[in-house]
């Protein structure tokens, strides 16, 4: 195996290194407001007039997959993922990670762990925060947690891949984000199977029993589907990584 | 990635073509470094799309200083950057102690680079910063040995400043601190000495020569003729991408008062003075403008002893002499042309 650092050691120094770098107050503001933006809106369908208890879980539910999982948690997960590795390329410092005797997986999974890490609580928190305000009920709090907690995951490592793939990783990611999971992914079910999106709905479909855009496999399927996205995603990256050219 | 399987890069020792062979200071003693050189390039090109960027370089150096002149642009940073497995070549190889950094990861251990760009982990204090490059070097101890290093370049270990505050000469200490972490074979100093200010200049220098004399392999970039010359380096000049000179200071020294100069020299009388410059053979191509003459000259030591008693004779006044070609730019122009 290439390089001769320990891989545990030398991945946590990537994911100190790189945490603190991702975590600049701007970005941490704006993605907070995100999060913010997606607990009023919560707030507001939450405490409004209340059809039935069935038609509010639905609207509820509608709000969770339409504006948080759609919107909100593809969003900050790209600008962490891609910033990760992308903002050192960028800046010139990945050449103090590069030109070592490491194995380019830990740079990888350390920066993939960073992304992770930053990004959960500003995703996760609010999303179940929204939950809680759209007060229908304990199930949809709980679905909320678990499927944008696994999305996160599966999201960072797609990003953080994209982020060395391209120097528009961005302008990519949202392109991705709102075109492909938005809109095409609406259209037809293999657009439907590439779109990380329909398994975290499917998460929430099978705790809730509430139907969703793009859901149709189980929990479980979806939890091998996030886990086998991370491995490749972050394989790819890593083999990306040794062949970039560093300026 | 087993590198251990990949075939070895293909052998090309071929004497570097075109340049003389001597400008590889001999290795110290009989060990097994003559076969290897510490740093090889063979035959390199390296194209950005249309840009040809470095082409058809190629040098070999051992132990000791040496200086990669060269304007902006020159190819300097790329070739650096090739040496360190950061870029591929289009064309050529490039081996540290034998070894293709791009491939061989272990290499890279033996590597110390300060890169040219301003940037590190702006966060990290400078301490903090040296004990990641010392981590991801795999070193034991990293705290003690990161607060060694930075004392050899005159920094506080004890600072909790983040980088990201400091003056760009403290930025470059801090790379070079980073760069002598792992105790290199091989130092890929990148304009090193750019923002420091005079005294820190000297004392960089100085560690420099130091590491060169303990028989470190040790490269450094620069567009400074002087800078070079306090290195005491040999030099490899470059310029358009090619190896334009290779020497000493002395060589190269040398090399620019051969090259012809072009003078403008104002005076009251242009036309009598330049007649006679010409009349001794001390000038060529006058040219009378308005207020003065301007020539070239081959000879600038004879011109210059020449050019007062040319004036007294001819009673002429000499108001100014502005040598319009003492840049450096328009030496490596002449080089290449060459
Ligand atoms: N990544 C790149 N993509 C495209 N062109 C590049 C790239 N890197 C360098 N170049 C071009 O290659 C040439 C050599 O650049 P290089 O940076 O190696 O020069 P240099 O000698 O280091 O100059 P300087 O003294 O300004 O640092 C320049 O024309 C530059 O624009
Ligand atoms: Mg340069």
């Amino acid at each position: 195996m290439a390089g001769s650092v320990g891989l545990v050691r030398s991945t946590v120094v990537v994911f100190r290194v790189l945490l603190g770098q991702l975590r600049s107050p701007a970005r941490l503001t704006g993605l907070g407001l995100l999060g913010v933006l997606s607990m009023v809106i919560s707030w507001s369908v939450g405490s409004g007039a209340d059809p039935s208890p069935v038609q509010h879980l639905d609207n509820a539910t509608g709000v969770i997959t339409l504006f948080t999982f759609t919107l909100v948690l593809p969003v900050i997960a790209l600008i962490f993922g891609v910033g990760a590795l992308g903002d050192a390329r960028d800046d010139g410092t990945l050449v103090y990670l590069w030109v070592r005797p490491l194995n380019q997986i830990s740079v990888v999974f350390g920066a993939w762990l960073a992304a992770t890490v930053i990004s959960l609580p500003l995703i996760v928190i609010p999303a179940a925060l929204s939950a809680l305000l759209l007060d229908a009920g304990s199930e949809l709090v709980m679905a909320t947690l678990v499927a944008s907690a696994l999305a996160v995951v599966a999201y960072s490592a797609v990003f953080v891949m994209l982020g060395i793939l391209s120097r528009f990783a961005v302008v990519l990611g949202l392109v991705y984000v709102l075109l492909w999971e938005g809109v095409v992914a609406s259209l037809g079910s293999i657009g439907a199977k590439m779109a990380l999106r329909g398994y975290a709905n499917s998460i929430v479909t099978s705790r809730t029993g509430v139907r969703t855009e793009l859901a149709n496999s189980a929990e479980s399927t979806s939890i091998i589907i996030f886990a086998i996205v991370t491995v490749v995603a972050l394989l790819l990256a890593a083999a990306r990584l040794a062949t970039l050219e560093v300026d | 990635m087993a590198d251990s399987s990949l075939p070895p890069p293909p052998p090309p020792p071929a004497p570097p073509v075109g340049q003389p062979a001597d400008h590889v200071p001999p290795p110290p003693s009989a060990d097994s470094r003559i076969e290897t050189p510490l740093v090889g390039v063979y035959g390199v090109t390296k194209a950005f799309g249309d840009v040809v960027a470095v082409s058809d370089v190629s040098f070999t150096v051992g132990p000791g200083i040496t200086a990669l002149l060269g304007p902006n642009g020159a190819g300097k940073s790329t070739l650096f950057r090739m040496l360190c497995g950061l870029a591929a070549p289009s064309q050529g190889t490039v081996q540290i102690l034998g070894k293709d950094a791009r491939r061989d990861t272990a290499v890279r251990g033996r590597i110390g680079l300060v890169p040219q760009q301003d940037a590190l982990f702006d966060r990290l204090s400078a301490q903090a910063f040296v004990e990641v490059a010392a981590i991801t070097h795999g070193l034991d101890r990293p705290r003690e040995r990161a607060a060694e290093v930075l004392g050899v370049v005159d920094l506080d270990p004890g600072e909790r400043k983040p980088v990201g505050a400091y003056s760009k000469g403290m930025r470059q200490r801090v790379k070079l601190a980073a760069a002598l972490v792992n105790d290199p074979d091989v130092i890929i100093a990148d304009e090193p000495l750019n923002g420091l200010d005079p005294v820190q200049r000297k004392r960089m220098i100085a560690l420099f020569r130091e590491l060169g004399e303990s028989g470190k392999c040790v490269l450094v970039s620069s567009h400074v003729l002087d800078e070079v010359a306090r290195l005491g380096s040999d030099i490899l000049v470059i310029a358009q991408g090619r190896l334009a000179a290779t020497g000493n200071f002395h060589d190269l020294r040398a090399l620019m008062d051969d090259r012809p100069h072009r003078i403008h020299i104002a005076t009251n009388d242009p036309r009598a003075l330049g007649a006679e410059l010409l009349r001794r053979a001390i000038a060529d191509g006058v040219r009378v403008i308005e207020d003065g003459v301007e020539f070239d000259t081959t000879d600038i030591e004879a011109f210059g002893l020449a050019i007062a008693p040319v004036a007294r004779e001819l009673d002429v006044h000499l108001n100014g002499l502005v040598p319009l070609d003492d840049d450096l730019e328009s030496v490596f122009r002449y080089l290449v042309e060459r």
